[in-house]
């Protein structure tokens, strides 16, 4: 049953985790800051936390009419060579906005004042996972991340129906080639095997009497704006999960979100990413019911999740994986410095397997074990050893120095005089859990090889050691 | 008699003592080995068959080349007119085609290649491809990492599947990639092998710290392995409170535990990458370009017995959407001086023998050359196999360059047909269940 934490078992400890898994963490003073509210206090205030729409406008990109533009340039250009020349302009113009725009989304995640809402955006980007790599065109993914935006901590179905004439996914898996002569298949399935039921919970010819029902989905090249088609689509009689008739997209979608499979579905995948890789049934059935009796409306089901005990349960905290983005800005905002310059967090975000829009394929993100390579683990010891030291060589092919450690914050000149004064709260600061007594022994043993007071060699040594380690990958 | 499990605990466990954790540490080896071992030794017993390594068993080394690579400019269809009505402006004269019969020839760059099949290595699969072929750089690479099927999206890599299901308990180094990003043929839900563009690279950077030394120990202390990590929950110093709520177990085991022997693994796979790369120098000159730098080091890691039983190296360039000639020469000039030098390289080290280079590209091109000099995305293309135990010949049929599906070449074999035959006849592994499904095998070896 998901009871909620009984307020005396409410501490910093569990302030620090839901700040985690609900955002993407803090510093010791912003724990402490929603540990004071009380723990409904604190998810109200992950809930309804200010916007922060106006702190960052998009970033500058071509838009839909100028793309149009382009190609009639492109068409018309009088030479071969000019055609060459607008052709390689254009691609570097892409790639750059590309980049830009992974850019925004980390550095918004990093400074948001709405941390809940960039992290349930984060989930339904690997949910409705769709790559710039095919879609081709940053305008689009940066309006498909304002979509779900939108809809993330809305009514799944309303979020379903958008995503369904979403230009990025139309394109991305297809739709816009999708008419009635010639369905295409691939939206309709994955809208079933991953977007909503899981596979095993349709047949073959649901796939393809949605195909069907998806046909004739058109995007209008100058303004990026949904519209149909009347003559591509297949007006005709369709039978759907048992049902017969002439169905179209939207009632389609309809039908799936009425099956209690979609509710389990959705409820599962929530459960995985915001609390642990393998909820039991008892659990599924429970969300999926709080999904069904509330119109599927995300918002009341994490309130409920965020409030559970055993959201706080031994088993379920420090026992996920951080991915990537998530160690990156989490990282970042508890050693309170910016993000790496735009080179090194590209590089780093390859190497560490989560480029934003860009997602492996149409799954997303396998997440959890998944994350973790010999390579990959490597990697993040000396990503952070980078972003603590500055020392530009540490991640090979240059970058540039990082900005200073604040390191009067985070070890004050009070802190430096004993090892216990100082390794608690530097403990807290990097772990937010209490740490093995083996690991206590091993750091004081480390600081104890220094002469107090401690210098800031020392303590960015010893954060250097901290963050090395498989206990820092963990939240 | 000791079984191969035995072996290969025995020689790890030799390993850890003597190089691995060095003098300081030497007194903790012992008590958190056990446990290390165990497990290791559960996985290694898991596994039927012969717990085979890259150190002296059969090696496959996979070349992406990324882009889309013209394979009919490769190896060029001469003595076929329609070939050169097709592209009036790329096509290869047929004068300076290296002619293999008296159809088709390889391109005359590939004189190194072309030599290598006189003398009885390189064999060439014409026609290679898949059902309904997807003109998408993205997922046609996908189809071809995955070895999926054309309509089905999977995420799992054949090379992933083939450590999953042949190679448990084995180093993290079992495959190795070199390039900055794993490769999708990597990708599994247990993630084995390893990637870097640069092998000095592939280490714990402890020069960040003020005090390198101290940092490297203590590093290598906290992950080690040990007995009672006491860790999770609240529960340790919050006086029991939260700790007492009872949640379901961590059914997918521990975590931590996993975390720990990866970072286990990623340091004996980096100590004994680093000692080769110190000790090892190629005898033969590679060509300065990535291809060859990535596979003079490919050639130094074989040479220096990492148990890798899969490389992984790439060459890119190959989208022509224009002016091809000239871009299209100096690709295969690369490929050919890297590829000689390579095998040049195998020979002097005595292991040509045991190793198999198998090249793809995503897509061929189409057959008619475009209005910029150059071609568009196309679908079925010749590839290399290459290496001591190929059986040098023509594989397959050329594609008929008239009876064309949407305007590219038609399939004759399946790429996966090529796949099955390295995993059943190269890497000793069970095709089918790796690839799910049963393909004919080629007698190439």
């Amino acid at each position: 049953m998901l009871l909620p934490l009984p307020e005396k078992l409410w501490n910093r400890y569990a302030a620090a985790h839901l700040l985690n898994r609900a955002g993407f963490g803090g510093t010791p003073a912003e724990i402490e800051a929603l540990y004071s509210r009380g723990m409904d206090g604190a998810v109200e205030h992950l809930l309804n936390a200010p916007n922060d729409e106006d702190l960052f406008p998009r970033p500058p990109m071509m838009e839909p009419a100028k793309r149009v533009e382009y190609q009639k340039h492109l068409k018309n250009a009088p030479t071969e060579e000019e055609r060459v020349k607008v052709r390689k302009a254009f691609f570097s113009d892409e790639r750059a906005e590309i980049l830009a725009l992974r850019l925004w989304w980390l550095n918004r995640m990093r400074y948001t004042t709405d941390p809940l809402l960039e992290k349930v955006t984060l989930f339904w980007h690997g949910h409705f996972a769709t790559s710039n790599q095919k879609v081709n065109d940053p305008y689009l993914m940066w309006l498909q991340n304002e979509t779900l935006r939108q809809h993330a901590l809305g009514k799944f179905p309303v979020m379903l129906k958008a995503m369904s004439q979403d230009p990025a996914m139309i394109r991305w898996l297809d739709l816009n080639q999708s008419s009635k002569q010639h369905p295409n298949e691939n939206f309709a399935r994955e809208v079933m095997e991953l977007f909503s039921l899981g596979e095993g919970h349709y047949s073959e010819m649901d796939v393809t009497e949605a195909a069907r029902a998806f046909t004739g989905y058109r995007v209008t090249p100058e303004t990026a704006a949904f519209h149909m088609v009347p003559n591509a689509h297949d007006s005709g009689m369709k039978t759907f999960l048992g049902k017969t008739g002439a169905f179209t997209g939207d009632q389609i979608l309809d039908l799936i979100v009425l099956q209690p499979q979609c509710a389990r579905f959705i409820g599962k995948r929530l459960w995985q990413f915001f609390v642990a890789e393998s909820p039991n049934d008892e659990t599924i059935s429970e969300v999926a019911d709080i999904l069904m009796n509330n119109g599927y409306d995300v918002a009341k089901t994490l309130r409920v999740i965020f409030r559970s005990s055993l959201f706080y349960s031994q088993a379920v905290v420090h026992h996920q994986i951080k991915g990537p983005v998530q160690w990156m800005i989490q990282t970042t905002r508890m050693l309170e410095i910016p993000l790496p310059d735009a080179k090194v967090l590209e590089n780093s975000m390859t190497a560490l397997g989560q480029v934003l829009f860009a997602p492996p394929n149409v799954k997303g993100w396998d997440g959890g074990r998944a994350w973790i390579s010999a390579s990959s683990l490597l990697y993040r010891y000396n990503l952070a050893a980078y972003l603590l030291s500055g020392k530009a060589h540490i991640l090979g092919g240059g970058g540039t120095k990082t900005a200073q450690l604040p390191l009067e914050n985070i070890a004050p000149p009070s802190t430096r005089e004993s090892c216990n004064l100082l390794l608690e709260p530097l403990a807290f600061r990097i772990f937010n859990v209490p740490i093995s007594t083996r690991d206590f022994a091993t750091y004081m043993n480390y600081i104890n090889k220094q002469t107090p007071p401690y210098s800031d060699n020392a303590v960015r040594d010893l954060m250097q050691i901290m963050m090395g380690t498989p206990e820092f990958q963990l939240n | 008699m000791k079984t191969p499990q035995e072996q290969t605990l025995h020689t790890r466990r030799e390993f850890l003592r003597t190089s691995f954790l060095g003098g300081a540490l030497a007194s903790t080896v012992p008590l958190f080995l056990e446990k290390t071992f165990l497990t290791l030794d559960s996985m290694a017993a898991a596994t039927t068959g012969q717990y085979a390594t890259g150190k002296d068993s059969t090696i496959l080394v996979v070349l992406q080349m990324a882009g889309g690579n013209d394979g009919l400019n490769m190896l060029v269809p001469y003595g076929d007119d329609a070939y050169y009505k097709a592209r009036p402006r790329i096509a290869i004269p047929s004068n300076s085609v290296l002619k293999i019969n008296d159809y088709a020839g390889l391109h005359p760059k590939l004189t190194g290649l072309r030599d290598l099949y006189g003398s009885g290595s390189l064999g060439l699969i014409q026609g290679v491809g898949y059902p309904n072929p997807n003109r998408s750089h993205f997922r046609s690479t996908e189809i071809w990492q995955t070895a999926s099927d054309s309509g089905h999206n999977e995420s799992v890599g054949w090379i992933g599947r083939y450590f999953d299901s042949c190679c448990k308990g084995s180093d993290p180094s079992v495959g190795v990639s070199i390039g900055g990003q794993t490769p999708q043929a990597f990708a599994s839900p247990h993630p084995k092998g390893i990637a870097f563009s640069d092998p000095s690279q592939f280490r714990y950077m402890s020069e960040a710290a003020s005090n390198p030394k101290m940092a490297e120990q203590f590093m290598r202390e906290m992950n080690s392995p040990n007995e009672n990590m006491g860790h999770g929950g609240l529960a340790d110093n919050s006086g029991g409170s939260i700790g007492m709520i009872s949640g379901s177990p961590d059914t997918a085991g521990d975590t931590l535990d996993f975390l720990q022997r990866t970072a286990l693994g990623a340091e004996m796979s980096s100590d004994k990458i680093l000692e080769i790369i110190r000790k090892s120098r190629s005898s033969v000159d590679y060509p300065r370009s990535q291809l060859g730098n990535s596979l003079n080091l490919v050639g130094r890691l074989i040479q220096g017995g990492l148990p890798t039983r899969v490389y992984y190296a790439s060459q890119g360039g190959f989208d022509t959407h224009a002016n091809q000639l000239p871009s299209h020469d100096r690709l295969m000039t690369d490929l050919n001086a890297a590829l000689t030098s390579f095998v040049g390289d195998l020979k002097a080290q005595g292991n040509y023998d045991r190793v198999l280079v198998l090249t793809f590209s995503e897509f061929g091109r189409r057959v008619a050359e475009n209005a910029s000099g150059g071609t568009d995305h196309g679908a079925a293309a010749p590839l290399f196999v290459l290496g001591g135990a190929v059986k040098p010949g023509l594989y397959g049929t050329y594609p008929s360059l008239t009876d064309l599906y949407e305007g590219d070449l038609k399939f004759h074999t399946d790429f996966r047909s090529v796949y099955a035959t390295a995993l059943e006849k190269w890497l000793g592994a069970p095709s089918e269940q790796v690839l799910g499904r049963k393909y004919p095998i080629l007698p190439f070896i």
